[in-house]
């Protein structure tokens, strides 16, 4: 007989804490708790039996591993945390005795945490980094079109404007945007950083609700404003590690591309309202001139400090520049030329002749083209009108190769006037109407220029060529904008258009509508319903004489003649024997088989086909829809006509 | 003034106005006055320097009338204490406040106001002021009971004035207008009419002012050690300075010092410059990372469909019963957590209104919801169906119905088919037997007993011909119509033999009785065994294989009631003294003297010759209902009230091999065909469904079932559906009997059967 085993000592009783156990453990408040959680990336877990994790209650709570636990309890940002708790105490009682020199030293030095090591351990290897940027980005431009408010200081608002500008500025530079796409929740974009994709949503933003012009919609207002069932702490602690994580992702990002980061803003264009326009990108190489004549001025200075402190500050100074050099000697244009001469020669094997077949090398890769064109628009010049989006036009065009002004009202900035003679496209977003004093130079210009509308921008990246101007003209009805980001398989396809059956059914009964218009046009719709539905009828009750002849009376009533209702009926009833022969057998079959699953595959396949009808249903009724609408317009096009 | 208010007042201001009695003229000995008095007095002399005076010690002749607010203030409190002694005085004395006159004056021009001359001595008291009862500040009650209410200077009694009674008074109130502004003096004991200052003062003090009308609490302050023309120009003591007072502090000096040097060491360090800067991204990835795993990713969201565009296809957009389906649905229970909309122009897209709250349930989701990690199947659900092969190909089995004979009375409870294969007998819960043909469906004969019939099963001797019936703890033998010669003979030899069997030693409640030959016909029963009493209705009757042997269950009686006959020697035992749990059913093994029962959960093998329980049974089904042995005797198939179905292979487990639950409601029935691969159920919903059931004779492979056919025509009545099922022996054809009152039906033949039958 083997040891007796304890309840509760090990397995899952073990493996888990509930999350009032935990903060027992971590002796922190619950707001700390969460904000470790989130910081930490560790979430509740469920465990396999509830009831056996939770020493035999069922009541309802949330589980983590035990190990987790013990492992949050060794975060120094934990220690910060009761440090900061510390610190409010004694910074409270400072200021409740009015001791105001006490409370401003304690101010000075508030414990404040870093979070370099929590991204580390998050992401061990910097696609790991990449590859969760998603959230990360989401946030940063939702707060960064956000107003600042007592909860969400200015400068947070700031850091994460920078912070989107940074990464739109390494998305134009590196020309790794793929796909775009305009919805009513924002504009999604996604874009192809290490291999990874990398998706991310940017709500629209009203420019026009700041001026005060005519889409000055409440709604609008009210939808900036943080709702109130909101816990904006806890946005705020994502946005936290959020900001954290991007800055060392881009500092990677700029730097393996030799870009210095940050990037210098232009505080005078950013006032102007340039926006992205306002960061320079500055190559590494360059930059290292004027940093060294920095040091310079530091010695010249006058001031006299020791040798010590001076070989020191030298140091401090050069560490970081130094990495940066070498950086660039690794990614820079010299690298590629010796690049180019260790390109892999292939030798033939002396065994095997046929071997040698090619082998895909580094260069040979890099020189394949790439299935997007990345310099789609490189060939024109764009110009935005004052209605359109700066920010999502601009960012758009410069990532495929473009160039793009636009008018003042919408930021300073703009390198293409309104009058350069090398525009030539128009993105308008107005109705069309009619110019009468316009001069004959405007008029040429205008016919020169064409113009579109914003949705043909997004349209040809997403299919990676030019499309035709002419159904993206201004004023037109634009044709629908789709998913670039397609749909599950199988779903239904409106690019496509009907699939065969449904399409071979509608040809059919256009083909009848076609016959029995010619035959009666007057009496139409109501009529022809009723056949048909007495045909069907008749059709289903075939085996059955009476349900026929009562099916044969109500066609009858409705006014069809014998031999059409003859006809129909005998259609049908084809149809019907046709399905029901090949389909009952085999059903039949099928049926009696599924006495033979087990219970869990029975619930299996239950669920499986659950799924599948529900999807075959949707895509039903879109092509119902469909073929309803195409109805409609026909007839509306015949009544026209 | 000042002199008498002094003198009201107290020691000390008696003193200072004796220092202020002799300086009639300030103006003139103002200098010495500074000199030799305290401050308070220098202060009175430099105020009246500027002439800006207002001080309490006021000369009425000085000439700055106009600021003497507080002395008025002082004097008006004293005049007023005055009052309240003095208010017997006659109405010139009540006038309070001295006239002042205002005339120009003559040094400097400007007009002032001039009070009357005030001779300080003993008619200025107030006490020489002309009050006619002078008891003083006594209660006035201790007058009530007299005449008069007190008395004068003179000491004569000052008399109560008349009263009037209240008529008097009322009237007065009437037609004195100026009664309402006069007051009850208690004094006197008469109304007084009040002065119009003290009106004043009345109406001051409704409405919250200051009672005093001459008062000004704006007025400015008078900085009376700093103003202009005030300044202490001399100092207060004539010590010297003291040195330390412009000499630097050695001590301070060594302090200093003291931190100069430390910072200077570097022992302190100044303060430090603000850290608030951001700290400065670094290459954090260009170290080597710890060698343990990453965490799994966070799922990302799912990309946005083309129902998502700010321009949809049309056929995207929710038609109205589709809008307001979504509007009244939770948000929780919603499918899409927005309605497709379509806009014409992009510039006319709102601002989503639930971005941010769904950015926020998105961070809800990463840090609060647990995560598990699911292997998404990806194949087709057609492939989890077991491939079983086809059953046209496993045919011959019953497909269709041929055949329908009614019981009118009652639900036909049993069938039995004869071991020739060509007659059936059934039996009715009206007590009719009947006995009809399987080729056509003809009634040849029927029996009537007097209560329900419990079971019936035909004997499987081939050489002999009957079957018995259980009714009412009555177990008959009968014998068939039509029976060639040889067998009647043989069968009536068995069951009715000239010589009865040798009584057994042991008695038995059992009692086996044959009417007398003469009696006998064929329309009662040859044989018949008296089970004892109160055993209940015998729900089954099943043989051995070799004919000798029937055993037969009674449910419902109060004691157990498994009895096992032997028909050659007419003899019964009960086989179980004891049995744990009520019998359900029994079977004979087919080869080996095996026998299984069957109760509530369990399914019991004894052996008998051996005496001894060979094994139990598991079958997991709540009540079981039905059973019946495969003719092989290895497989065992049982059915339960719970509409399971259990296959066990008695060589394996005591678990089922293989439980089934295919039909609706309970199974009934169950049997095995005695020579094909076949066995039916049936089951109260109606339905019989006919399986083929090989079995291989290596240990190794597995039986297969394969359903064959759900064979459905039997009505349901009272919830109760097909009730038995019978197997033709050499046919594979079904009869089976239905609670549907009356139809006990043949299911049979399939083109299958006609090929076999041309095969042999």
């Amino acid at each position: 007989m083997g040891r007796l085993r304890e309840k509760g000592k090990a397995g899952a009783a073990k493996a888990y804490v509930t999350r009032s156990a935990a903060i027992k453990k971590l002796q922190c408040s619950l707001a700390d708790f969460r904000r470790l959680c989130i910081l930490k990336g560790i979430f509740p877990r469920e465990p396999r039996s509830r009831k056996r994790a939770n020493k035999g209650s069922s009541a309802p709570t949330s589980f983590y591993y035990a190990k987790d636990i013990a492992y949050l309890a060794h975060e120094p940002v934990l220690k910060k945390l009761r440090e900061h708790k510390a610190f409010a105490k004694k910074l409270s009682r400072a200021l409740g005795r009015g001791e105001w020199s006490s409370a401003k030293s304690l101010e000075d030095n508030k414990p404040v945490y870093r979070l370099d090591h929590i991204v580390k351990e998050r992401y061990p290897t910097f696609v790991d980094a990449v590859r969760d940027i998603d959230d990360a980005l989401c946030m940063i431009f939702l707060f960064a079109s956000l107003p600042s408010n007592s909860r969400v200081p200015p400068e947070l608002i700031e850091n994460c404007s920078r912070l989107a500008a940074e990464w739109q500025l390494y998305v134009m530079h590196s020309r790794s945007l793929r796909k775009s796409f305009l919805s009513i929740k924002g504009v999604y974009y996604q874009a192809e950083v290490m291999d990874q994709t990398v998706t991310w949503l940017v709500p629209y933003q009203f420019t026009q609700s700041v001026s005060g012009s005519f889409k000055l919609d409440t709604k609008v207002l009210i939808s900036l404003q943080i709702p109130a069932d909101v816990d904006v702490r806890v946005m705020l602690t994502f946005l936290e590690l959020y900001q954290t994580l991007l800055g060392f992702v881009f500092f990677k990002l700029y730097t393996d591309t030799g870009l210095i980061y940050p990037p210098p803003l232009d505080i005078t264009k950013d006032e102007g309202g340039a926006g992205v326009g306002a960061f320079s990108l500055q190559d590494a190489s360059q930059s290292a001139g004027p940093s060294t004549t920095k040091t310079k001025v530091v010695e010249v200075d006058g001031r006299k400090i020791s040798t010590k402190d001076v070989r020191q500050t030298i140091k401090s100074i050069n560490a970081p520049l130094g990495a940066a050099d070498a950086d660039v000697e690794m990614l820079g244009p010299d690298a590629n030329a010796e690049e180019a001469d260790e390109e892999f020669v292939v030798r033939a094997s002396k065994s095997d002749p046929q071997a040698s077949a090619s082998l895909p090398t580094l260069k040979s890769l890099t020189d394949l083209p790439q299935s997007l064109s990345t310099t789609l628009f490189a060939p024109y010049t764009f110009f935005l009108s004052r209605e359109s989006s700066r920010p999502i036009f601009e960012f758009l065009v410069r990532s495929f190769g473009g160039r793009i002004g636009w008018p003042a009202s919408l930021g300073s900035g703009s390198p293409v006037e309104e009058s350069d003679d090398s525009i030539t496209h128009v993105i308008i977003d107005r109705p069309l109407v009619e110019r009468t004093n316009e001069t004959t130079e405007e008029r040429e210009q205008r016919v020169r220029r064409k113009f579109v509308q914003p949705q043909w921008i997004v349209d040809c990246i997403n299919a990676g060529k030019i499309l035709l101007e002419e159904p993206y003209a201004q004023g037109k009805t634009l044709p629908p904008h789709l998913s670039p980001f397609g749909e599950h398989q199988g779903a239904y396809d409106p690019a496509v258009g009907l699939t065969g059956e449904g399409a071979a059914v509608e040809d059919e009964e256009e083909d009848e509508d076609e016959e029995i218009e010619g035959d009666m046009e007057e009496e139409e719709g109501a009529d022809k319903a009723a056949l048909k539905a007495a045909a069907e009828a008749a059709a289903v009750a075939s085996e059955d004489p009476a349900a026929l002849r009562a099916a044969e009376l109500a066609a009858e009533a409705a006014g069809v003649d014998f031999g059409a209702f003859e006809k129909e009926v005998s259609k049908s009833r084809k149809a019907s024997k046709k399905k029901a022969v090949e389909g009952s057998v085999e059903d039949a079959e099928k049926d009696m088989n599924k006495m033979m699953m087990s219970n869990k595959q029975k619930k299996l396949y239950e669920k499986m086909k659950y799924s599948q009808t529900k999807r075959d249903n949707e895509r039903a009724v879109l092509e119902a829809k469909k073929q309803a609408i195409q109805k409609q317009k026909k007839r509306e096009a015949k009544t026209k006509g | 003034m000042a002199v008498k208010e002094v003198t009201k007042n107290g020691k000390k201001r008696k003193q200072s106005s004796e220092d202020e009695v002799p300086v009639p003229p300030p103006a003139i000995m103002n200098g010495e006055l500074e000199m030799l008095s305290d401050e308070e007095d220098g202060e009175d002399a430099l105020s009246d320097d500027g002439g800006v005076d207002g001080f309490p010690e006021i000369d009425t002749r000085s000439d700055s009338g106009d600021d003497e607010f507080e002395g008025l203030d002082e004097e008006e409190d004293s005049e007023e204490e005055e009052d309240e002694q003095g208010d017997s005085s006659d109405a010139d004395s009540l006038h309070v406040f001295p006239k002042a006159k205002t005339i120009i004056s003559h040094i400097t021009g400007q007009p002032k106001r001039v009070y009357p001359e005030i001779e300080p001595d003993y008619d200025s008291d107030s006490s020489t002021e002309d009050d006619p009862n002078r008891v003083g500040n006594v209660p006035m009650h201790w007058y009530d009971d007299l005449p008069h209410v007190g008395y004068d200077i003179d000491g004569k009694k000052v008399l109560r004035p008349a009263r009037g009674d209240e008529l008097d008074k009322f009237l007065s109130t009437v037609e004195d207008p100026s009664a309402w502004t006069s007051a009850f003096d208690k004094n006197t004991q008469t109304d007084k009419p009040l002065t119009t200052e003290e009106l004043d003062i009345i109406r001051r003090l409704y409405a919250g002012e200051v009672p005093d009308a001459e008062y000004d609490p704006y007025e400015p302050t008078i900085e009376w050690f700093t103003g202009k023309g005030k300044e202490e120009v001399m100092p207060l003591s004539s010590a010297p300075e003291p040195k330390r007072r412009w000499v630097p502090s050695k001590w301070e000096k060594q302090k200093v010092m003291k931190i100069v040097r430390a910072i200077r060491q570097g022992r302190i360090i100044g303060s430090k410059p603000k850290t608030t800067s951001k700290f400065s991204f670094y290459s954090i990835w260009s170290e080597m990372s710890s060698s343990h795993p990453p965490p799994l990713p966070a799922p990302k969201p799912s990309l946005p469909t083309n129902s998502e565009s700010y321009n949809p296809p049309e056929e995207y957009l929710p038609s109205e019963e589709e809008r307001k389906e979504w509007e009244a649905q939770d948000p929780e229970d919603r499918e899409r957590d927005y309605l497709p909309q379509k806009h014409s122009a992009l510039r006319l897209v709102p601002a989503y209104d639930r971005f941010i709250k769904e950015r926020f349930s998105r961070q809800l989701d990463l840090y609060l919801a647990p995560r598990i990690q699911r292997v998404k199947l990806n194949l087709d659900p057609s492939t989890l169906i077991p491939k079983l092969p086809s059953p046209s190909s496993l045919k011959p089995f019953p497909n269709y119905k041929s055949l329908k004979f009614t019981h009118t009375k009652g639900r036909a409870r049993c069938v039995s088919v004869s071991p020739d294969g060509a007659w059936v007998v059934s039996g009715d819960e009206s007590g009719k037997v009947s006995l009809w043909e399987v080729n056509v469906g003809r009634e040849v004969k029927s029996w009537n007993f007097d209560s329900k019939i419990g079971a019936l099963d035909w004997c499987p001797r081939l050489d002999v011909s009957y079957f018995v019936v259980a009714v009412e703890e009555k177990v008959h033998f009968v014998i068939p119509p039509n029976v060639p010669g040889p067998v009647l003979a043989l069968t009536q030899s068995l069951l009715a033999p000239a010589t009865l069997p040798p009584a057994p030693p042991t008695p038995s409640p059992v009692k086996w009785v044959t009417p007398p030959t003469s009696s006998w016909s064929i329309d009662t029963p040859i044989l018949t065994a008296n089970l004892p009493a109160s055993s209940g209705l015998p729900t089954q009757v099943t043989w051995h294989r070799r004919g000798d042997y029937l055993a037969t269950v009674s449910t419902g009686g109060t004691q157990g009631g498994v009895w096992i006959h032997q028909v050659t020697r007419r003899h019964s035992q009960a086989p179980f003294k004891k049995v744990k749990g009520a019998v359900q059913l029994v079977l004979f093994h087919p080869l080996k003297p095996h026998f299984f029962v069957a109760t509530q959960q369990y399914v019991r093998i004894y052996n008998l010759s051996e005496q001894k329980l060979l094994k139990t049974l598991i079958p997991g089904i709540k009540w079981i209902s039905s059973m019946d042995v495969h003719p092989s005797g290895d497989h065992l198939i049982v059915g339960g009230y719970d509409r399971k179905l259990c296959w066990f292979d008695l060589e394996l487990s005591d678990k089922p091999y293989k439980i089934m639950r295919y039909h609706t409601r309970a199974i009934r029935s169950l049997h095995f065909h005695p020579s094909y691969p076949l066995f039916a159920s049936s089951s109260d919903d109606g339905a019989i469904q006919i399986f083929h059931s090989r079995v291989y004779n290596d240990l190794m492979t597995d039986p297969l079932i394969v359903p064959l056919k759900i064979l459905r025509g039997h009505e349901i009545r009272d919830g109760l559906g097909v009730l038995q099922v019978k197997w033709c022996n050499r046919q594979p054809w079904l009869v089976s009997g239905g609670a549907d009152g009356t139809i006990a039906s043949t299911f049979a033949r399939s083109m299958g059967l006609l090929d076999v039958l041309a095969a042999t």
